[in-house]
């Protein structure tokens, strides 16, 4: 089966470890279900553009850190994980996509409180329209 | 992933050409794809694997036999397919089929079948008068047929149309999961690189020019457009082109970026380059040098 992973050609995290999240957040958020077949590395490899060196050592960092296992002969499956792990993989994601856009903000030379300034301001404008959004719907 | 082949130090001094040294290891388990222009030397190169053009310095060994010596027992476990089929014009296809499946252990009658059937290959006309791109259908059933642990393929798809390429592609990836295998092309296709390559390997007047893995070849390209003019005195790493000297283009994206950050010479726009351009930079390196 094919998986829905993007690769961004222009970030600095390394390819295979594209590959590791954006599997690890497919596992966390329930779509893909324990016992799923994954694609083999080298339709992976085809399908993603890349080399087979790559997309082994995605492969194999999940299958260390427990999210998939390989049979021998019978392909890559989607392991069982437990709920506090993949609880792990979901913010670990949120801290990094924080992460993310303070960097930004530091590379554009705001400060520390500036950029909080920025958070609070989107937080504000999110909470307002959740209560438009509910106040509709009452 | 085991050296299958190894070409050590090979040199060939022809009248006008000067081939090598080379020095090149072929894993297994790993589709490489040799880029290169005509007389690169990327046929030759394939021609002397084979034992079928000699060199006159170094040697070059397959599963550890050396090619030039008296044990031909390898060249079962090697299928190669030249650019093209000389001799075959006044056969058919099962006719071919028929004469080339003895010679090898592994023949694989049903896969053949199977390949001539899904790219519509007529097994009962002529080959010379089939069509450049049929003639590379047809000789792409009878290699891989041969189900040996070593494919060697010369511009397999170069007269190829869209769909027939897509679906070679599709039967080359199937062929490397039947078990250990190794894959060598040469091919100028992008398609074929980009969605067939785990090793990249580029070649220009006998020399190599490196191997590199595919993406981290890709990666280490990187364009910027600056927000100021760079003063032509200045070079960036890896620096291997400029347009109106705001627009630079690096092979050595890493150094490059932490030149600009450690300088702060800021830029608009850092973008990833798209695999022809990345081999056109390869192939025509546009400051003569060799990267």
């Amino acid at each position: 089966m094919d998986l829905p992973i993007r690769l961004a050609k222009d970030s600095k995290t390394p390819i295979y470890h594209q590959i590791e999240e954006q599997v690890k957040a497919l596992i966390a958020g329930g779509h893909l279900q324990a016992g799923t077949a994954l694609p083999s590395i080298r339709a992976l490899s085809k399908e993603l553009e890349i080399s087979v060196i790559t997309t082994r050592r995605a492969y194999l960092n999940l299958e260390q850190q427990g999210f998939i296992k390989t049979t021998q002969g019978k392909g890559t499956f989607v392991a069982e994980v437990e709920a506090d792990k993949k609880k792990e993989v979901t913010v670990a994601a949120i801290y990094q996509a924080l992460e993310k856009g303070i960097e930004t903000g530091l590379r554009h030379d705001y400060s520390i409180e500036q950029i909080e300034e920025v958070f609070t301001e989107i937080i504000a404008k999110l909470k307002e329209k959740g209560e438009k959004a509910n106040g509709e719907l009452d | 992933m085991e050296s299958w082949i190894k070409v050590n130090q090979m040199e060939k001094n022809m009248n006008d050409f000067k081939m090598g040294p080379i020095e090149l290891e072929f894993e297994s388990g790993m589709i490489h794809v040799i880029v290169g222009g005509n007389g690169s030397g990327k046929s030759t190169l394939f021609k002397q694997i084979m034992n079928l053009v000699t060199f006159d310095a170094g040697s070059i060994e397959v599963f550890g036999s050396n090619v030039a010596g008296e044990d031909e027992g390898w060249k079962k476990r090697i299928a190669y397919q030249p650019q093209t089929l000389v001799g075959c014009d006044e056969f058919t296809g099962r006719q071919l089929m028929q004469l080339i499946s003895p010679l090898y252990p592994n023949w694989n009658q049903s896969l053949f079948d199977d390949i001539a059937r899904s790219l519509s290959v007529p097994l009962n006309k002529k080959f010379g008068k089939l069509s450049q791109g049929v003639q590379q259908k047809l000789a792409i059933a009878l290699t891989l047929a041969r189900d040996t642990d070593i494919l060697l393929l010369d511009e397999p798809t170069s007269h190829m149309d869209i769909p027939a390429k897509s679906r070679v592609m599709d039967l080359f990836v199937e062929w490397m999961e039947r078990g250990e295998k190794l894959i060598i092309l040469s091919s100028h296709q992008t398609e074929d690189i980009r969605k067939l390559a785990d090793y990249l390997l580029f070649m220009s007047n006998g020399k190599l020019h490196g191997k590199f893995v595919k993406d981290e070849l890709v990666s280490s390209f990187k364009k910027y457009w600056l927000e100021k003019e760079l003063s032509s005195q200045i070079k960036l790493p890896g620096e291997i082109d400029r347009k109106n000297n705001r627009l630079i283009v690096t092979n050595d994206a890493e150094k490059a970026e932490a030149y600009l950050l450690s300088h702060k010479i800021g830029w608009i726009e850092a973008e990833s380059l798209e695999m022809d351009e990345v081999i056109s930079y390869m192939v025509v390196n546009k400051n003569g040098g060799v990267l």
